[in-house]
């Protein structure tokens, strides 16, 4: 028994350098920011179809999220989370329209290592349709989080 | 169906009876306490780090040989911040629940103990978020939560070992893996950490326990060992030379033949 002790010390001892070194901090490598996922659609067939062309940008902001990208599928852009609505100008095959999302925040806890982000929740989207390219979006999944999947298709 | 009945009764009397032939009792004294314990790691840790302060103190009452209910406490302060986010926690938890000796009495002696904790969790806690920021394509956005008081279940399960290193005074070690099952934070403001369970972020965590444990006896009882009878050997099978000697011994729970 005195054997098993001592052996069990040793354990004790190195089991307490081990836990010691799981203190230490780790790195983030989870998705931190929540995005908007829009896949594209055609509207007279309603199956997938890339745009030939993508831009897209935020309204009062110049830093272009696509610029005259190649075949996007799906868009990812993300929404203001100080504010309540974020729009964006989106050109689709060179044909401009502006969007405009209603949504509310509230933050969400990732993990010890990346800390928080803020989650939406959508209301409404809408195309301001000065051109009619986008002709409809339906809604597939109204959080917007940091996590994979759709959220609404747009129908041009 | 009268006769089935009777064949029934007399196969279970046959049953049971080989099985008091089969083994023999025995017993041997032992010594039941009331153990009361201090984790040892948190103080330590504090001194190391002092964000983080964990006490936990335990009291548990020898059942029988094999079983002892068990009643934990403790306290914690939390704080943790990082580049993007500050967290404090302040909180307690208790913890009650059964320990497990695998030992064989005549091994474990009342001192020695290589087993299993089962416990079930619960803490009381505050969770304060002064400052978080996030990025994105718009900027860099600052807020805050809260003090808020929530509530925490979970289970745990603690292999490990204890030792009577001096007279009425153990040590030993645990290895504690808990489960969450339950938050009153909701799923969007986990506790980034919370007392007795950790992590709050993570559904299953694990650490390690350190425990210093005075020892009060109260009580002496008779604990039973089963032995084996020993085993008579069939002469009638022997082949060979027919003159085969053997001895039989019996210790507990195994024979030994020379």
């Amino acid at each position: 028994m005195r054997k098993v002790f001592t052996g069990s010390l040793l354990i004790l001892v190195s089991g307490f350098i081990l836990f010691i070194l799981s203190c230490t901090q780790g790195s983030c490598f989870e998705e931190t920011k929540s995005s908007i996922k829009a896949t594209f659609y055609n509207d007279i067939t309603h199956k997938p179809a890339a745009p030939d062309t993508l831009s897209l940008h935020g309204l009062n902001n110049d830093s272009l999220i696509y610029d005259r990208s190649l075949k996007v599928q799906p868009a990812i852009f993300q929404l203001k989370a100080s504010d309540l609505s974020s729009s964006f100008v989106i050109t689709i095959n060179g044909i401009s329209d502006t969007l405009t999302a209603y949504y509310s925040n509230y933050p969400h806890f990732i993990s010890k290592e990346c800390g928080y982000t803020f989650y939406q929740h959508l209301d409404t989207i809408m195309p301001y349709t000065h051109f009619h390219i986008i002709k409809s979006i339906e809604y597939t999944n109204k959080t917007i989080s940091n996590l994979n999947g759709e959220n609404i298709k747009i129908f041009y | 169906m009268g006769r089935t009945l009777r064949y029934s009764i007399s196969i279970l009397f046959l049953f049971i009876g080989s099985s008091f032939l089969a083994y023999a009792q025995d017993t041997i004294p032992i010594t039941l306490k009331i153990k009361i314990g201090i984790e040892a790691s948190g103080p330590m840790i504090y001194y190391a780090d002092k964000k983080i302060l964990n006490t936990e103190g335990y009291i548990s009452v020898d059942l029988n040989e094999k079983r002892s209910a068990t009643i934990a406490a403790g306290f914690l302060r939390y704080k943790f911040s990082q580049y993007n986010y500050q967290y404090l926690n302040n909180g307690s938890y208790i913890k009650a629940g059964m320990d497990f000796n695998f030992l064989k009495p005549d091994k474990a002696q009342g001192k020695y103990f290589i087993g299993v904790g089962l416990r079930y969790g619960l803490s009381r806690f505050s969770s304060e978020t002064p400052s978080f920021e996030i990025t994105n394509y718009w900027g860099t956005t600052t807020s805050s939560l809260p003090v808020r008081n929530y509530w925490g279940h979970f289970l745990e399960l603690a292999p490990g070992v204890r030792a009577e290193v001096l007279k009425n005074f153990t040590l030993g070690w645990s290895i504690n893996i808990r489960k969450l099952i339950y938050t009153s934070t909701g799923n969007d403001l986990k506790p980034v950490y919370f007392p007795g369970y950790g992590d709050g972020s993570k559904s299953i965590t694990a650490g390690l326990s350190y425990y210093i444990v005075w020892n009060i006896p109260y009580r002496k009882i008779k604990a039973i060992i089963r032995k084996d009878v020993p085993e008579e050997k069939d002469d009638t099978k022997d082949t060979g030379t027919g003159t085969q000697n053997t001895n039989s011994n019996s210790q507990q729970g195994s024979t030994i033949r020379q």
